[in-house]
């Protein structure tokens, strides 16, 4: 199939080029074979269900049977009776937005807070009286986690707002007959068996199936992947001229039609649906996060039990265990975290945004950073849409056009009489229209009405010639042929602008082939010359080698009729042709390809060199795949495919050792009979590869081969037919501009701007945010261990407890908030885009070495701080370390009011009480002095600060102005609040941490210092997180 | 065909028995291509089956059963997988390693973590010495916590409810003993002994070093009168008119105002005032005599002992519950601190029955 002539490349001036013509036949089969696939694959029944056939039978149906069918009539319509009662039964014509079930995740402090209630409850029973503490830190957990829910909740809310208003767009009408009239009605209110008339440019309502038409042609492209608008007959409704599908765009002409499906059963519907129905895999990011609390619950459920089996034998009351149970795991579990990631997730999406990626799920932030694979549609997201002149060929020579986005830079010899004459043929044998009103707009952004093709050098000829309609007005068109799929070419016949020329001029353009048939002579530096075989043999090498281009290649001739035997006053009659149409003239070639974004290749090699596999998966031909994959990057200059080998070798494809070849270009026929065995080899196999003539199935099969390589699987589309692969994917990425409603849905992320190497930022973003996350997560792990030390030493030594529960609280949702959002502002410390994608499995947010680091050193070495600080208070107010210890019943005794301390002073109970709380508020400050240690020094996990510069982020500087501004509020201003627990502290008892903060960042400078002294030595394998 | 078999089974086969596999495989693997030598593989890998049949015959056909079924049910399979793995983690026989390290990697930790929490240790040490250094250890650095001085009775059990009734001994025997346990330390013949006999009505001010010794001003038991158990060695609990003790807590440093010493007063806190209709206050003065301060802290002033004021309740109402609060007064005093019940005032009932 590979191996078929260029012939099929060429155009046909209606393009009717399409997928189905080398599926010719097969339609059906292939999603019989994938069938059968995806049984050997003993997949789940719900995916079963996507390869449920489209099924379609009414585009061979006569009209008088459609019209039995839905019981209508196709010159009066239904009547408004009729229209609302199947309305009422159908429903409306639109599809079902897919439902977003926001998760919320539980830490475990859900539990305590009911623990709390209970211990509160039993209390209670025992004593009517019993303070009221333990349901005041019930209700505070509680809140906490409705806190925590509600600001995830409302975080997701308002990206998923942001897509709700993307996809509210203008309501769409509809010309419809009902009851013998015409009227205008939105689309949604469409049923079946209404009769709907379409105009050029119009959107198609529903799926119809057409009565009749004028010149009217349909672009299918967010259907089939495609740029060529569809009109032909066909087994597969996909691809059948009739019906039309709902969503896709008439480009020109009128048509009236039936409505035969609407809303979700149209295929449009049904592709949605099949989408919907793919699962969607977990975020990298939230299986990370997963792992993450099993690590923080593992321990804290551990650590928490142990001791509860320690103080229950250690004789402590079971309640009493229980409240210190619950104390032990507040310390443990970092409350505020879940409301810190989404924030940074959050910021990093606003960031992306406004670099026009807009991501509509937030845990997709994250995914693109880890991303190894990414599969990218062609049409429209690695090319233009659009059909762009590419090369020309007159003279003997092949010309490069300037195929950039603006065509601004055509160098190409324009001096020649052959471009004066193939120029004139463009400009006339064309009947592409500007739409009126546009002058202001630029000249490659102006609508066209007219096929792709023809738009393609309508722009072009406007380009390089300036105001073509004035052109065709001065030659006059007297008689025109239209392309039809017989002749394969289009014929007009023109008064020439030269007054004193009374010949008419005959231009021709079509299918190179049968254009050279009708030539006789061959145009060569504006002199006619006759056509030979050793020109004959050049055109075909041009021809050849444009068609190898992947480009679709049209001929050009032209014909002056002598004056003498066509006068002025002839009438031309094109349906007798009472004109000659051979013995032409041969002017030149020109081949036209939907050219590739400008920015993409720069973009694609950046993604190599990230470690990231690119991978184009599109409906189009292999060739124009292979073409546009190497114009692109996606098959570097320097590497072959089999194919390529074995035709420079000239040997047989089946001799290449496929070693020796490092890209492939894979076809769905090839890939229909791989198994999934194959399709994991020939994914690990190539480093580039290129998927052409895939079904939107098999683009899922090829999404679900990459995930088997456990990599993170990226995909780019545009079409609706993407939107089951955009699912699939770790993340989908749609396209904004060009991307149909039912991708956008789809996809986690959409690019505004259409623009590949947006994909880029957010790899970059991606990977950034994966670092700062790592930075926010150690640093918020440090200090557990500093709050639960407090407890095992209060439980183990009896020492009046150090810090309180709500105290904890108040660090974990109030000074250490805005200090780990700050580290998400944190600049890469290396060029993060020159390493590998992180290994999913290997490579995890939260591993051995940052939990043992963080717990072990910092940690620990926070909690001595802290505790410096609190023996500090207590020594100076007469409790000194060594009276301290085993003090705890005593001091607990509501009744004792005149406990000694090591001064012989008697304290009452609320004195001891109020010395309490002022401990909290000690080593509160203590941890809140040194975690702005821990800060500065999570700033960089490799890197010394002074490299990375400790000014550079000045967002950590608001975070330690932020922690030290709420530690004063809550000591100076609500001091006297004794519910909170905290008290005025002498100004002195802040700076006592001070020098172990310091000893902190000493400790963690040198830890740097040995990693990048000795890299891959034990002290960078299990210092290094 | 062996390859086949090995892989099909092993995950299904305890650890050992896949270890032993493994060996041979190694051993075997230059005769690979040799068919016999295969075949003779198989037939021993058939043979190690067997035997591990006979030895472990119920658990092996659990396990057998379970592969078969394994295809049906994965969770099974998983799971004894997912156990192998985590044994295999916690030991492993092959590198010789534990939790993926080796002994050595093991010792080199223990050495480095020993250190590093041997110089953390180092570091709190001379944390706490430079804090002890900055301490008296004979008047604490403040004192303004543990002021207002707080007030508390003797005799006290666990509860400010003196519930007891005249006629029955057991009700009352355990204040007497707490009281008079209370006041061995006041005994006259000790006071006489330890402690000097300092003019009344000023303070003791003793100059000098922090360091050195302070002398205390003798407060005897007989000062009580009525309520030193000396005369009533029930100390009025057997007539029902009981002796309650009342002393403020120590505070270093702690001078009330020049002149004025601090009196106790006490009334019915809540209901009618008639219920106490009279009290005897011993020392006479219901006051703490200024010569008991300053106090000196425990180190230096040994042999201090807090002055009392005994309240004796001559004449309450019987057989009914009397909330009584006493209070400290006089200059620099506190009693009303909502929060602290005990900050100069002290609220106990008295339910005395006949």
């Amino acid at each position: 199939m590979r191996l078929k002539t260029p012939e099929i490349y060429s155009v046909e001036l209606s393009g009717t080029e399409d997928v189905g013509k080398t599926d010719t036949g097969d339609g059906k089969e292939k999603y019989r074979g994938l069938k059968d696939k995806r049984l050997e694959l003993k997949k789940n029944h719900q995916k079963e269900e996507l390869k449920k056939e489209v099924d379609l039978e009414d585009h061979k149906l006569s009209i008088k049977e459609l019209e039995r069918k839905y019981g209508t009539n196709i010159v009066t319509g239904l009547s408004s009776t009729q229209a609302a009662e199947l309305l009422a039964r159908n429903g409306p014509n639109a599809l079902t937005p897919p439902k977003e079930t926001p998760e919320i995740v539980k830490f475990p402090q859900a539990d305590g807070a009911i623990l709390c209630w209970i211990a509160y409850g039993i209390q209670y029973f025992n004593d009517k009286s019993s303070s009221l503490d333990s349901v005041y830190l019930g209700c505070v957990l509680a809140l906490v986690v409705i806190l925590t829910g509600i600001f995830a909740y409302y975080q997701e809310a308002k990206s998923t707002n942001i897509m709700a208003s993307f996809s509210k767009m203008i309501p769409q009408q509809a010309l419809v007959i009902r009851d013998s009239e015409k009227k205008t009605v939105p689309a949604e209110q469409l049923v079946v068996g209404d009769i709907v008339e379409i105009k050029g440019g119009d959107k198609i309502p529903a799926d119809i199936r057409l009565l009749s038409t004028q010149g009217c042609k349909v672009d299918n492209s967010s259907l089939t992947g495609n740029l060529t608008p569809s009109l032909r007959t066909h087994d597969n409704p996909l691809e059948a001229e009739n019906p039309w599908n709902k969503m896709s765009t008439s480009p020109v002409g009128t048509a009236t039609g039936m409505v035969i499906n609407t809303g979700d059963r149209t295929i449009i519907g049904q592709i949605a649906s099949l989408a919907s129905g793919v699962g969607h895999e977990k975020t990298p990011i939230a299986i990370e996060i997963e792992h993450f609390v099993h690590i923080v619950a593992g321990v804290a459920v551990s650590i928490g039990i142990l001791f509860f089996i320690i103080a229950v034998s250690m004789k402590y009351y079971v309640l009493d265990s229980i409240i210190f149970l619950i104390g032990i795991i507040v310390a443990n579990v970092p409350e505020g975290l879940l409301a810190t990631v989404t924030v940074t997730l959050s910021l990093t999406a606003k960031r992306m945004a406004k670099k026009n990626c807009l991501v509509k799920n937030l845990e997709a932030v994250e995914t693109l950073g880890s991303t190894s694979i990414i599969c990218s549609d062609k049409t429209g997201t690695l090319t233009q849409n659009r059909m762009t002149v590419a090369h020309l060929w007159f003279d003997n020579q092949i010309f490069v056009a300037d195929t950039s986005e603006d065509h601004s830079n055509q160098v190409f010899d324009q001096s020649s009489g052959t471009w004066a004459s193939l120029s004139k043929i463009i400009t006339l044998c064309n009947r592409a229209e500007f739409r009126p009103g546009q002058e202001s707009v630029p000249i490659m952004k102006k609508v066209v009405v007219g096929d792709a093709s023809e738009t393609a050098l309508l722009k072009f000829s406007e380009v390089i010639l300036g105001d073509v309609m004035e052109i065709r007005k001065r030659n006059r068109k007297v008689a025109e042929i239209p392309f039809n799929s017989t002749n394969k070419f289009q014929l007009s016949i023109h008064e020439t602008d030269d007054p004193s020329d009374k010949r008419f001029l005959m231009v021709m353009k079509g299918a190179p082939e049968r254009v050279l048939e009708k030539c006789s002579t061959i145009m060569v530096n504006g002199q006619e010359q006759p056509l030979d075989d050793s020109t004959a043999e050049a055109f075909h090498t041009a021809y050849m080698e444009l068609g190898g281009l992947g480009e679709r290649v049209l001929g050009f001739c032209h014909l002056y009729l002598p004056a003498d035997k066509f006068p002025e006053t002839y009438s031309f009659d094109v349906d007798t042709v009472n004109f000659p149409t051979s013995n032409l003239c041969f002017v030149g070639l020109l081949s036209m390809i939907d050219p590739p974004r400008s920015t993409v290749p720069d973009a694609v090699t950046k993604c190599r060199s990230a470690g990231i596999k690119v991978i184009m998966v599109t409906g189009d031909h292999p060739i124009t795949a292979k073409a546009i994959a190497k114009s692109v990057g996606i098959i570097s200059a320097n590497s072959e495919t089999v194919e390529d080998i074995a035709k420079r070798l000239n040997i047989p494809v089946e001799q290449v050792s496929k070693r020796d070849a490092k890209a492939a270009v894979v076809t769905g026929m090839e890939l229909k009979d791989m198994s999934p065995e194959q399709l994991d080899e020939l994914l690990t196999d190539y480093s580039e590869i290129v998927f052409a003539r895939t079904s939107p199935q098999q683009k899922l099969i090829i999404v679900e081969g990459c995930q088997r390589q456990d990599a993170v699987v990226a995909v780019t589309g545009d079409g609706v037919n993407d939107s089951p692969a955009l699912k699939k994917a770790d993340i989908g990425i749609a396209m904004g501009i060009a991307g149909s409603d039912a991708a956008k849905n789809a996809a986690d992320m959409v690019l505004l701007d259409d623009n590949f190497a947006s994909i880029v930022t957010g790899v970059e973003e991606g990977r950034l945010i994966f670092d700062n996350l790592k930075k926010t997560i150690a640093y918020t792990l440090t200090k557990n261990i500093a709050e639960l030390c407090p407890f095992l030493i209060y439980i183990i030594a009896g020492l009046p407890l150090p810090i309180g529960t709500i105290t904890i609280l108040f660090i974990d949702l109030g000074t250490d908030i805005i200090p780990s959002i700050a580290l998400a502002y944190e600049k890469a410390e290396s060029d993060i885009m020159n390493r590998k994608p992180r290994h999913k499995k290997k490579d995890r947010l939260v591993n051995a070495p940052l939990a043992i680091y963080s717990y072990l050193h910092i940690g620990l070495m926070q909690a001595l701080g802290a505790f410096v600080v609190y023996f500090t208070v207590y020594a100076q107010e007469g409790f000194r370390p060594s009276a301290l210890i085993n003090l705890r019943v005593e001091w607990e005794k509501d009744s004792v009011n005149d406990l000694e301390d090591s001064y012989g002073q008697e304290w009452t109970q609320y004195q001891r009480k109020y010395l309490e709380w002022t401990g909290y508020t000690a080593f509160f400050v203590g941890i809140m002095i040194q975690q702005i240690a821990d800060l500065i020094i999570r700033k960089t996990r490799r890197n010394s600060i002074f490299q990375q510069g400790l000014f550079r982020n000045k967002v950590i500087w608001v975070g330690i102005a932020s922690q030290i501004i709420i530690a004063l509020i809550l000591s100076y201003g609500l001091g006297s609040v004794s519910a909170l627990n905290f008290t005025m502290l002498r100004p002195q008892y802040w700076f006592v941490a001070v020098p172990h903060a310091i000893l902190i960042w000493v400790y963690d400078e040198v830890r740097k210092l040995f990693i990048r002294l000795y890299p891959g030595s034990w002290w960078d394998k299990n210092m290094y997180y | 065909m062996r390859r086949q078999l090995r892989s099909r089974r092993a995950p299904a086969f305890p650890y050992g028995y896949r270890y032993r596999l493994d060996d041979q495989d190694e051993v075997n693997q230059n005769y690979l291509a040799d068919e016999e030598e295969e075949a003779e593989e198989e037939a021993r890998v058939m043979v190690v089956h067997d035997l591990e049949e006979e030895e472990e015959e119920e658990e092996k056909e659990e396990e057998e059963e379970e592969e078969e079924e394994g295809q049906g049910q994965p969770t099974s399979n998983a799971l004894w997988q997912k156990l192998q793995i985590v044994n295999e983690h916690l030991w492993d026989p092959e590198k010789r390693m534990s939790l993926a390290r080796t002994g050595q990697s093991w010792s080199l930790i223990l050495v480095i973590y020993f250190f590093f929490y041997a110089s953390l240790a180092a570091v709190i040490t001379l944390c706490m010495y430079t804090l002890f250094l900055t301490i008296s250890p004979y008047m604490p650095t403040f004192t303004e916590r543990v002021k207002p001085p707080g007030v508390m009775i003797r005799p006290f059990a666990h509860s400010l409810n003196f519930n007891f009734n005249v006629s029955e001994p057991d009700t009352w025997q355990h204040y007497v003993i707490s009281l008079n346990g209370f006041l061995q330390g006041y005994n006259d013949s000790l006071q006489e002994e330890m402690n000097v006999d300092c003019p009344p009505g000023q303070y003791f001010i003793q100059d000098g070093n922090e360091d050195e010794d302070k002398k205390a001003c003798q407060f005897k038991r007989s000062f009580l009168k009525n309520c030193s158990g000396l005369e009533d060695p029930t100390f009025g609990y057997s007539t029902g008119q009981p002796c309650i003790l009342l002393k403020m807590n120590r505070i270093v440093g702690f001078r009330p105002e020049l002149g004025d010493p601090v009196k106790v007063s006490c009334k019915v806190q809540r209901g009618d005032e008639n219920d106490i209709r009279s009290i005897n206050y011993y020392p006479e003065s219901a006051s703490f005599d200024l010569r008991y301060y300053p106090y000196y802290g425990k180190l230096t002033h040994v042999n201090y002992t807090s002055p009392l004021v005994a309240m004796h309740f001559t004449d309450v109402v019987k057989n009914q519950a009397v909330p009584v609060q006493c209070q400290l007064k006089g200059k620099g005093i506190i009693n009303d601190v909502i929060n602290d019940r005990f900050v100069g005032r002290v609220i106990f009932t008295l339910n005395i029955e006949t």
